[in-house]
């Protein structure tokens, strides 16, 4: 089963990401057994966001750059304001990964 | 009414975490026990591994502010201690917290002991006579008061040969930096001097400089010529002077130690470096001194003064090229390292476009902008370009 690396870029998967670098590197821990952690990390994400968050968002912003690339859409918006819920965030900058949903069911 | 709704929410939820923290908890637990029969079967470094991944990477998250401790599971703005940002820094070195002692070496492993050779008996003990004779028959009772005192002292010297330095060449009164001054009144030239090292790849420079310690005499020649250098001490100045028709380097009068200089292709940076012999390393014990010794130098040397010139060159070419690119849209690539860069990663259903205004549909994201980690399920985005 196909899995997205893309959410250990996240604070999460960064810290996990970490983690399991410096076990590996004190030999604590083999590579094989890390990124098999690291697979399980992205299934985990992946149905975590999927049933246990019901968070409805919404972006509006200036779009600056925009780029599909092997079925990733990047963006990079400016003054961008988040409305999550019932409070909002602005951001001068902010950059938007996405990758294809039906890519995971395929 | 709205009390009563309120708190049908919230007991409803059950184990289902609503807050970012809690599905992190979530995540982490399930990452662990999904993994915890990799870890334990199949020959896996087992459980207490586990155990310890688990705990790096929450204190880790805690030390990122996105994690609250294992206790308190509610959503709350954490300050972090020390007033310092909330964005925790992964450039620096991990530091495990008190709650979290992170198992060092030294708990995981006991500390070996100090002394690898066997701890040096009592001169004149005889309980330790057995230590170092093989009990072979009553005539070895003559003998343990000799042998054990020799071996006494060997394995006495033992000790002290581990703690004083391993080598010569950490000597601190040889500097290889400065101009090479030989011993007082050595003024025997050895050309067939036992300094002869094998070239390595990346010898330290110290290793070379514990040769010269005995103050050998290190003859520079230039060229390809046969005829032997005169060698002569002025003061404490060690110069050479050739006889033969033979280039002499620029700079054998300038440098303190006149040394004549390797003519070669080298930057001018490298010439103190040259003034000084420790660094170089012979072919061979009685070579024809050509100048295939010149490469030595630049292998010893190839940290600093190789860097040094890659920095000039670096710089020159940053200079040159600085405005090849559109800085805006390098920061595409560059403003992913970035840490406190407000960051959204996502899956899309669909993207759109008309004109100038772009629609598009996310799902299952998790966002980090204004240091803060939020998770949706839906994100509706509406862009002009």
């Amino acid at each position: 089963m196909a899995t997205f690396e893309l959410y250990r870029r996240s604070t999460i998967g960064m810290c996990l990401t970490e983690t399991l670098d410096e076990m590996v590197q004190s030999g604590t821990l083999s590579p094989e057994l890390a990124i098999q952690v690291l697979v399980q990390f992205d299934k985990s994400m992946t149905e975590a966001l999927e049933s246990q968050v019901k968070t409805k968002v919404s972006i509006k912003g200036h779009l600056h750059t925009y780029r599909f690339c092997d079925n990733v859409w990047t963006f990079i918006l400016q003054d961008a304001m988040f409305k999550i819920d019932d409070r909002q965030e602005n951001v001068s900058r902010v950059k938007i990964v996405a990758c294809d949903s039906k890519l995971l069911t395929q | 009414m709205l009390m009563l709704l309120l708190l049908r929410e919230t007991v409803g939820g059950g184990l289902m975490a609503t807050t970012t923290s809690g599905v992190y908890i979530h995540v982490i637990e399930d990452v662990v026990s999904k993994v915890r029969e990799e870890f334990i079967n199949n020959g896996g470094p087992g459980e207490s591994v586990l155990s310890e991944l688990q705990g790096i990477w929450d204190t880790k998250m805690m030390q990122a502010g996105v994690l609250s401790g294992p206790i308190d599971r509610s959503l709350v703005q954490r300050p972090t201690p020390g007033g310092g940002p909330l964005t925790h820094d992964l450039n620096v070195p991990y530091e495990g917290t008190e709650e979290y002692e992170t198992p060092t070496a030294e708990m995981l492993f006991p500390p070996t002991p100090l002394q690898t050779p066997l701890p040096t008996p009592l001169p004149g003990t005889t309980d330790n006579s057995s230590l170092y004779n093989i009990p072979t028959g009553s005539s070895d009772y003559n003998t343990p008061g000799t042998e054990n005192g020799s071996h006494a002292s060997d394995v006495k010297e033992k000790p002290s040969t581990y703690m004083q330095p391993p080598s010569p060449w950490t000597n601190p009164r040889l500097d290889v930096n400065v101009a090479y001054e030989p011993e007082r009144g050595n003024s025997n030239p050895q050309f067939t001097h036992d300094l002869y090292v094998p070239p390595s790849g990346k010898r330290k420079r110290d290793d070379s400089s514990a040769q010269y310690q005995n103050g050998g005499y290190i003859p520079q020649q230039d060229g390809a010529s046969d005829a032997m250098p005169k060698a002569n001490l002025e003061g404490n100045a060690f110069g050479i002077t050739f006889v033969s028709d033979r280039k002499v380097p620029r700079d054998v009068t300038c440098s303190s130690s006149n040394i004549p200089q390797v003519d070669g292709p080298m930057p001018d940076a490298y010439d103190e470096m040259l003034s000084t012999p420790n660094i170089y390393s012979y072919q061979g014990p009685a070579e024809d001194f050509n100048e295939a010794r010149t490469p030595a130098p630049n292998e010893i040397q190839t940290s600093t003064p190789v860097a040094v010139q890659n920095d000039i060159i670096e710089d020159d070419e940053e200079l040159l090229n600085e405005d090849d690119d559109d800085d805006e849209l390098d920061d595409l690539e560059s403003g992913e390292d970035m840490n406190t860069q407000h960051l959204v990663l996502a899956q899309f259903d669909k993207v759109t476009r008309t004109k100038s205004r772009w629609k598009c549909n996310l799902k299952d994201g998790i966002m980090h902008i204004n240091d803060k980690d939020i998770l949706f399920n839906k994100a509706l985005g509406e862009f002009d370009f």
